[in-house]
């Protein structure tokens, strides 16, 4: 990124502003000092005071105060005429230039915003936004849904567990379901809080009644706790170290917000982020579309797929997009994925195709088997 | 199309067909969707940021030039100021001192006015450096908090446009972004837009003579249409002979150009307000001033050099077409996908699907990419599965496999690979 090149052209217009701001100065203080020098000459001396005057107004016009500043503006306007334009060489000057014309609804919109300061744990601010943008009913179940979340997390941040062990234990066979570990993490939490606070016997007493039921699953661990036990007062210095450092706690607070959201039928992630995520990634390739179709605006508003692919990270891939290799088109349930018997894979129509309806055995595109286009499977990815 | 199949060579890519080309470079593609794509992906995103740098710089350059003006103002009003006290004959000693004097004491009221100016445009200047930083501040290290920022940011140009103001603001400070966000320079177009709004033309027309030079150079006739609406306003409270002598000192400037503008409205002189002829009677409705203020937002985000539309409906564009798959509107579509939900359904309704040229396929189990890595693998009954799942599952169970969408059980070794470019 050339963003070098901005940071020099913005730093020309700093300085000649800086520049043109002590001309300024320099110039009022010159017309000020000349007219107190007039006036000190008028109280002091038997002069003549037309005289001075005249000398006076003489003096300000060799002085031509606005003829000084002109140079100094001159090269301040051309250093704020070239900003811009750098700007607009580096960056991309209108992103709105990939926007189709389709209203989106201002409602659904404000909609998904307030659920989004919700879900985010923003409550202030949604409360602020539903107000403003009169949608009081919109997202309200989100915000008692995520409350009690972000309580416990709070919680969690003061490094009190109560909370969090009441929810997990309320859900503890949801949890189990879904093969998290997240209540034997809180006790573990628990247990080192309780030793470092260097009491030994509660620990034990602690462990003994709650650790118990992960004894199966989870021996190792539970194991590794009890050693603990050996370093109470002394746990910094002792093998068991890593379990004081506090990214322990993230990490249980990063499952917990999974596991919770899980649990109310919410993605882990705010949708809105995700898709604002995803634009990001996806404007560009359609701006450069949109440079080159230039002037072709119309047929771009009527398309049924965007024109151009868009390359996403991993994260924002959902399903499975199988495009054959050979016609290049995405499969659909008519023209499904089809198996060769050498492993490859391409659409039932370009199969159709290659076999002459199935009448031949055709080479497969990718190695020198034959393939017997009755013997392909389908696929369901 | 019709595809040849390739010639039977050794079985090495001696065969350059178009196809293959494809192939190794589709392999290319989904084995490295590692860091060094984030990293372009990164570059791209911040050529995105035009307004992010554009706007707190028009508003820098605009302060510049408003304290020039007074300077050059000042200075020439001293002067004259001067010259008159010299060249008058009758003037005393005493009254020259005295005029002298107090010219003195308005150099130093410009002077501290030009301190607070340059003060503004210090905090301008300051702001301007800081969005360079703030993209410079990118890397792969913190960009999940630098997203984080941006979402904000777009969401609080959002507000802005949509005057929900106290949001803006709440958010802004809450989470500490004030240098980020253009939140003053909308705060100038509410002003205007509150006007429009109470059928007041006064703010935007003293907004449109600060601009004068500026709206000039855009040839735009948004002064035009706010003394048009006055216009109406006159002949509708039937003030017809302030009318007249209204549209003969403000319209008629603009008659050269807009000719066929002036002349309708001049004819509602003749057909009044409560005319039913559609064409002059659409000149009376209250939207007109929603059209207006329309037209001011759209002059006010081109003078700043920010989008026309709002960042955040052109990235959600964006985004949910990116997203659309048809696989996104069925019942089992992951909640992880925005399209999962109905209020991302309905605004991605009327877009286009996304486009892929590559194969992408997501393991129905763990929900991870099937690639080199982690290929995928064939259930005699079709299903795919990935490698991982898949012995994950066989080390779990003593080499049995049940597919989780037929129920059907097979031994690992019933699996056949899938190679899929």
């Amino acid at each position: 990124m050339e963003l070098n090149n901005l940071k020099d052209a913005f730093d020309r217009v700093a300085k000649k502003q800086k520049l043109s701001c002590s001309k300024v100065q320099e110039v009022m203080d010159q017309i000020v000092q000349e007219i107190e020098k007039a006036i000190e000459m008028m109280q002091s001396t038997t002069l003549d005071h037309k005289s001075i005057l005249a000398e006076l107004k003489k003096k300000l016009h060799e002085i031509a105060p606005l003829a000084q500043l002109e140079g100094t503006q001159k090269e301040l306007n051309i250093a704020l005429s070239k900003y811009p334009k750098a700007l607009e060489k580096t960056l991309n000057p209108d992103i709105s230039k990939a926007y189709r014309n389709i209203e989106f609804d201002s409602h659904t919109v404000n909609q998904i915003i307030a659920s989004h300061f919700y879900r985010q744990g923003m409550f202030d601010v949604g409360d602020c936004f539903i107000t403003e943008a009169g949608e009081a009913e919109a997202a309200a179940a989100m915000r008692s849904l995520f409350q009690e979340m972000y309580q416990i997390l709070e919680a969690m941040k003061s490094r009190n567990l109560e909370p969090a062990l009441k929810w997990a234990a309320a859900n503890s066979d949801n949890l189990k379901e879904n093969g998290s570990d997240l209540l034997l993490g809180l006790h573990q939490l628990q247990f080192v809080k309780i030793l470092q606070k260097g009491s030994r016997e509660e620990a034990l007493k602690y462990a003994r009644t709650n650790f118990v039921p992960f004894a199966g699953n989870h021996m190792a661990e539970i194991q590794k706790l009890m050693g603990c036990l050996l370093y109470s007062d002394r746990l910094s210095e002792s093998p068991y170290a890593h379990l004081l450092s506090p990214t322990n706690w993230d990490i249980v607070a990063e499952e917990l917000t999974r596991q919770f959201c899980n649990l109310l039928g919410q993605s882990y992630q705010s949708p809105l982020s995700v898709t604002i995520a995803a634009g990001v990634q996806g404007l560009p390739p359609l701006l450069k579309f949109m440079t080159v179709m230039a002037g072709k605006k119309q047929e771009w508003q009527s398309m049924k797929q965007l024109p151009v692919p868009v390359e996403l990270d991993k994260e924002f891939q959902f399903h499975s997009i199988f495009v054959c290799p050979v016609s290049k088109e995405q499969s659909t349930e008519d023209n499904p994925p089809m198996l060769m018997s050498c492993g490859h894979v391409l659409c039932k129509q370009s199969i159709n195709k290659m076999s002459k309806n199935g009448s031949k055995t055709f080479k497969c595109p990718y190695c020198p088997s034959d393939v017997d286009a009755p013997r392909c499977r389908q696929l369901n990815f | 199309m019709e595809i040849d199949p390739l010639p039977n060579g050794s079985g090495s890519n001696a065969a350059t067909g178009p196809e293959t080309a494809a192939t190794t470079t589709a392999i290319t593609v989904t084995s490295n969707t590692a860091p060094s794509s984030k990293l372009s992906h990164l570059t791209e995103s911040l050529k995105l940021e035009h307004q992010f740098l554009r706007v707190p710089f028009e508003h820098f350059k605009k302060t510049i030039r408003t304290n020039h003006r007074t300077v050059e103002k000042e200075v020439s009003a001293v002067i004259s100021s001067v010259t008159d006290v010299a060249d008058s004959d009758e003037i005393s000693k005493d009254d020259a001192i005295l005029s002298l004097t107090s010219l003195v004491s308005r150099l130093q009221g410009i002077k501290r006015k030009l301190e607070e100016g340059s003060h503004a445009e210090n905090l301008q200047a300051h702001r301007c450096r800081a969005r360079l930083d703030h993209l410079d501040s990118a890397d792969a290290e913190n960009l999940s908090e630098w997203n984080n920022v941006r979402l904000k940011r777009v969401l609080v140009d959002y507000m802005s446009r949509m005057s929900y103001y106290d949001s803006a603001m709440k958010l802004a400070e809450s989470s500490n972004i004030q240098e980020l966000v253009d939140i003053d320079v909308f705060q100038e177009a509410k002003k205007v837009i509150d006007g429009l709004r109470n059928q007041e033309v006064g703010p935007a027309l003293a907004w449109c003579a600060d601009n004068k030079s500026r709206l000039k150079k855009s040839k735009s006739k948004f002064e035009f249409q706010l003394r048009l609406q006055e216009f109406v306003e006159l002949v509708r409270a039937e003030n017809y002979m302030r009318a007249i002598s209204y549209a003969r000192r403000y319209l008629s400037p603009w008659g050269a150009t807009h000719l066929k503008e002036f002349q309708r409205v001049m004819a509602t002189l003749a057909v009044r307000s409560h005319t039913e002829c559609a064409k002059y009677k659409v000149l009376f409705e209250p939207k007109q001033w929603d059209f207006l203020v329309d037209q001011f937002k759209q002059e006010f985000c081109r003078l700043y050099g920010m989008t026309l539309e709002p960042l955040l409906l052109t990235y959600l564009q964006a985004g949910l077409s990116a997203l659309k798959t048809p696989y996104c509107y069925e019942d089992d579509c992951t909640k992880e996908d925005p399209l999962s939900q109905d209020s991302f359904r309905k605004l991605a309704m009327p877009l286009p699907y996304s486009k892929q040229h590559h194969s992408k396929l997501v393991c129905y189990i763990t929900k991870e990419l099937m690639d080199t890595e982690n290929p995928p693998q064939v259930l005699p009954n079709g299903y795919v599965y990935s490698t991982k799942a898949l012995k994950e599952m066989a080390e779990k169970n003593n080499g049995k496999i049940t597919c989780p969408r037929t129920g059907l059980v097979c031994s690992y070794s019933d699996l056949v690979k899938a190679y899929i470019s």
